[in-house]
């Protein structure tokens, strides 16, 4: 799926020259740490975010929040004296998947979508990558998720999937992961329908093995070192 | 001994959900043998349903909505928002004699004939939305009983304990924001079971927020799990809202040979449950206490569960 589909197009923005009192005012009032800073022509130059906004203050103890000393201070300060100028974004040629990975890599919150002549055309944050996900995974229909063992080898899933329409069983979605036990693959499909034993006894017969749910893991999603459990 | 209502008709069995259907009408007639056979019949009130008045379907579904299940029935179409919904000419009859049947056996409760009941309904309810049926389900029985004990008989505050394996995902909807009815549901975990809701954060909203009540049962898991949640979730959550009457969708789904889903409880584990829920209406509501029953799919183990059940009800 393209960005373009899964983004909020319609997006919070400031100019280079607004002040940070504004700014944060702005963020408070529409709930969100991340505004674009765009130019002329909605053309992107920098992201401010909240964090950039406190950094404008030394020290807090002397600046007390709420203070008319803070109030002078952030008014005094522009947006394009904090704001970070080397902005990742992505296209509109790129995917949810490019964003997923973008976020992970560099661990930040959201991603401005520009055009080709670097026009601002919507921010994909982690809450609208949720929403995808949610959406991709089926989970926000009624359904029945199933676990089974299968060899990895080519047509293993098709065999499921023609199993499932014999039963004229509605697909809402069908991951496939590896499993820990070499040459097996783990296929889950999420199936629209309570009913479900009499597939799950056809599976059986034809010499599925269906998994436990105690069992079930993602082997190999990568974690940063300091995720990591030792 | 305590005075108990078994609702049966036998126009429950003519509601046909087509071969290989778990859903089926011999899930009546096995549970209503295990009654008999155990020489309960003798010892229970007998009910049979008249057909209701449209203005307590009414109080839940929307009258477009029943207009349209009665067209697709009169039409001779054999299936109802999607393919789980099997159904034949004399759906929505039936549908409508199990909930009047519902409101016959509430009757009797109220007006003091009996103490408790179990009402052996055919097609279930606790999916059924108010706009949309689901899970085989098409009118929310249950959810009809509560806002009939409401407005017919004056009662402030009903709690619906929902026992069957999958969460009451329709009376759950019907009740979320309402702080009158008090929906309890344990159920098997939502990412593995049907329908996917009843998570452990959905807990009502608005007006009804605190008055909705899941406990999250992990595939595999049984009678062990079952006493403890109960007590750490039931218990205090009914001490808290003191209802007038306690209503039960009871399905027996959750038993371990039962394949609609992943739980062991055992025909004991059942037992145990039922006691809790007896003792919990002889604590906060004089005993008043109706079962509707919703899924179990076990034929062999349905007659046990049922025998069991309403032995219980009556005392045992
Ligand atoms: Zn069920």
């Amino acid at each position: 799926m393209f960005v373009t589909k899964a983004m909020t197009r319609k997006v919070v923005t400031v100019r280079p020259e607004d002040n940070l009192l504004d700014t944060r005012a702005l963020m408070k009032s529409h709930k969100i740490h991340h505004i674009p800073v765009v130019e002329e022509g909605n053309k992107l130059v920098g992201i401010i975010s909240d964090r950039d906004v406190r950094s404008a203050m030394p020290s807090t103890l002397y600046y007390e929040s709420g203070s008319e000393r803070e109030r002078v201070k952030l008014e005094k300060f522009k947006v394009r004296d904090v704001m970070t100028k080397n902005v990742i974004t992505l296209s509109l040629r790129d995917t949810v998947q490019d964003a997923l990975l973008l976020l992970l890599k560099y661990d930040i919150g959201g991603l401005p979508v520009v055009d080709g002549d670097g026009r601002l055309v919507g921010i994909l944050a982690v809450r609208d990558l949720l929403r995808a996900l949610v959406s991709v995974l089926g989970i926000g229909q009624p359904g029945s998720l199933l676990c089974l063992l299968v060899d990895d080898k080519l047509g293993e899933t098709k065999k499921i999937v023609d199993i499932v329409f014999e039963e004229k069983i509605p697909i809402g979605s069908i991951l496939v992961a590896r499993h820990w036990e070499p040459g097996k693959r783990a296929v889950f499909p999420y199936l629209m329908s309570i009913n479900v034993g009499s597939l799950k006894r056809k599976f059986q017969e034809k010499g599925y093995t269906i998994l436990d749910p105690e069992e079930w893991y993602l082997e190999d999603v990568e974690r940063t070192k300091e995720e990591r459990v030792p | 001994m305590r005075r108990t209502g078994f609702l049966y008709d036998e126009r429950y069995l003519l509601h046909r959900t087509g071969s290989g259907h778990p859903e089926c009408p011999e899930r009546l007639t096995a549970i209503f043998a295990g009654i008999a056979s155990s020489g309960l019949l003798e010892k229970v009130r007998r009910i049979t349903a008249h057909r209701p008045d449209l203005a307590w379907i009414e109080a839940v579904h929307p009258r477009d909505y029943i207009e349209r299940l009665e067209q697709a029935c009169l039409n001779g179409e054999t299936e109802f928002h999607g393919p789980d919904n099997q159904m034949c000419r004399a759906t929505f009859q039936v549908a409508l004699l199990a909930a009047g049947g519902i409101l016959d056996t509430l009757d009797l409760i109220m007006s003091g004939e009996l103490d408790n009941a179990f009402c052996a309904v055919r097609p279930p309810g606790h999916h059924a939305e108010p706009m949309y049926a689901m899970g085989f389900c098409y009118f929310n029985n249950i959810a009809i009983a509560a806002r009939y004990l409401q407005k017919r008989w004056g009662i402030g505050k009903v709690a619906i304990v929902d026992i069957d394996v999958h969460h009451g995902n329709g009376t759950q909807l019907i009740f979320e924001a309402d702080q009158t009815v008090f929906y309890y549901s344990i159920h098997e975990h939502p990412t593995f079971a049907f329908p996917g809701t009843g998570r452990e954060f959905e807990i009502g909203r608005d007006k009804g927020l605190g008055y909705t009540k899941n406990s999250i049962v992990v595939p595999g898991q049984g009678d062990e799990i079952y006493r403890f949640l109960l007590e750490r979730d039931l218990v205090p959550a009914l001490e808290m809202f003191r209802p007038e009457v306690i209503l039960v969708s009871t399905g027996f789904d959750a038993h371990a040979d039962d394949d609609m889903a992943d739980l062991k409880l055992t025909t004991e584990g059942y037992a145990w449950v039922m006691r809790k829920i007896r003792e919990l209406a002889d604590r906060f509501c004089g005993g008043k206490l109706v079962s509707i029953l919703e899924g179990g799919y076990c034929l062999e183990r349905l007659p046990e569960l049922g025998r069991d059940h309403v032995a219980i009800l009556l005392g045992d």
